[in-house]
């Protein structure tokens, strides 16, 4: 590959390093696993960017990270089955007042992360595609490679597990 | 609208996904309808905690570091099927025949000039290395306490690991590498978006050496000798920095020896 192109990809393609990123974290959940997935998946994105033609350059690179966590998943299945409870900030919140405002929100935080994370992937990563990332329906449909009712779907599902996780959802009355 | 209609709707109505027409309808079902008027604002709410509460994460120095490392030279291009490191072990395998075979003439080698020239090829390439996917470090840790005792049992040497973040030059972490046949130690720091390698092996050459800088292919390198060990240190980074590192690692190395 010429110099030239891969002064291109540069400019077109690692500007969205920090999404890329993000999206790593929040289905690998482990900052060094992220952290190889993203590169080997850039250096993939670079040989195959005689196929990227033009459009939307975000949305192409998730699509390869999202491939290479989920191929990275299968080929470690089983070593990490236990999601990391964020001790850190649990100790924190007890540390602090009852009504300090600051607790309440680190409480809150902890508990939607630990929402997110723990949410099977296929919901996870609609919500961060959405919530996150702030794609549309359709960029989530390329980037996960099934049909917008199927983003609709889960995105509804995800929802309503995290609105109950939360404490967020309609109690009907009885 | 029906409300059945409405439930179907009402997340790409959030969203803003739906033609005009369609979120007008659901606006005007949502004036009409309590139970649905309920169920758009937990969607709200749960949305809004969503966006505002996780965390957008930056990609941190030292992956961009080792993406740019890795962009700037044409091994970035290989198939990731065959990793570089197992076609290396093969080569370094084969270094160890071939010097298990001709002992006598692997030294006179090393003496010769023409030897630093390979160590010092040797040392960039392992560098390189280094910065593809999942082969900086085998222990990644900012401390030396863990790093050094690492290299028990893996490597018939225990490297000088000395604490240089005070000075902008964190630890990243360690590893075993190969350097013209024979294992070494790898010890990595970090400086903004740069990787240092340190390599260091026992010398054959007991006297000592001072810092001697070089640069090829646009990295430089420094080499000395100190205390019987051989010490390369190798990086983008630029050679003033990279002197400064090598001056403040001597000093640590040689004050924890004594």
């Amino acid at each position: 590959m010429a110099q030239r192109d891969v002064e291109r990809f540069e400019r077109i393609v690692l500007p969205h390093l920090d999404d890329a990123y993000t999206l790593a974290r929040y289905l690998l959940r482990d900052e060094h696993d992220a952290q190889d997935v993203v590169q080997d998946a850039v250096l993939r994105a670079l040989r195959y960017f005689d196929g990227y033609r033009e459009g939307d350059a975000r949305a192409w690179l998730l699509t390869i990270v999202r491939n290479c966590c989920l191929t990275w998943q299968r080929r470690h299945r089983g070593d990490r089955l236990v999601v990391p409870f964020a001790d850190e900030v649990a100790e924190r919140i007890s540390d602090s007042p009852q009504t300090d405002t600051l607790a309440i929100e680190h409480s809150q935080r902890a508990m939607l992360e630990r929402a997110v994370a723990t949410l099977p992937t296929e919901f996870r990563e609609v919500i961060v595609l959405r919530e996150v990332e702030g794609l549309s329906y359709k960029e989530i449909s390329d980037v996960v490679g099934v049909p917008m009712g199927t983003v609709m779907s889960r995105l509804a599902r995800a929802r309503k597990r995290l609105a109950s996780a939360l404490g967020l959802d309609v109690k009907e009355a009885s | 609208m029906r409300c059945a209609d409405c439930r179907d709707a009402i997340h790409a109505y959030v969203d803003e996904e739906l033609s005009s027409e369609e979120q007008g309808d659901v606006r005007e079902h949502l004036a009409s309808c309590v139970d649905c008027r309920r169920e758009h604002e937990v969607l709200v709410v749960t949305t809004r905690r969503l966006k505002e509460g996780l965390v957008r994460h930056h990609a941190p120095d030292v992956l961009k570091a080792r993406i740019r490392s890795a962009l700037a030279q044409p091994d970035a291009f290989e198939s990731p099927a065959d990793p570089p490191r197992r076609s290396w072990a093969r080569l370094a395998a084969a270094g160890v025949l071939i010097a298990a075979a001709s002992s006598g003439l692997t030294f006179a080698a090393m003496r010769h000039p023409l030897a630093q020239g390979a160590t010092t090829t040797d040392v960039l390439a392992s560098h390189i290395r280094s910065l593809m996917p999942g082969h900086l470090v085998d222990v990644a840790s900012t401390d030396q306490h863990n790093v050094k005792p690492w290299f028990n049992g893996r490597i018939d040497l225990s490297p000088a690991v000395p604490r240089l973040d005070s000075l902008g030059f964190p630890l990243i972490g360690g590893r075993v590498d190969y350097v013209t046949g024979r294992p070494v130690a790898a010890v990595v720091y970090g400086r903004r978006q740069h990787m240092i390698n340190v390599f260091s092996w026992p010398a054959l050459d007991r006297s000592a050496l001072s810092p001697t800088a070089s640069t090829e292919k646009g990295y430089h390198l420094v080499h000395w000798r100190n205390e019987g060990m051989e010490l390369w240190a190798v990086s983008d980074l630029n050679l003033a920095e990279l002197q400064q590192f090598v001056a403040a690692f001597g000093r640590s190395d040689s004050a924890s020896a004594r």
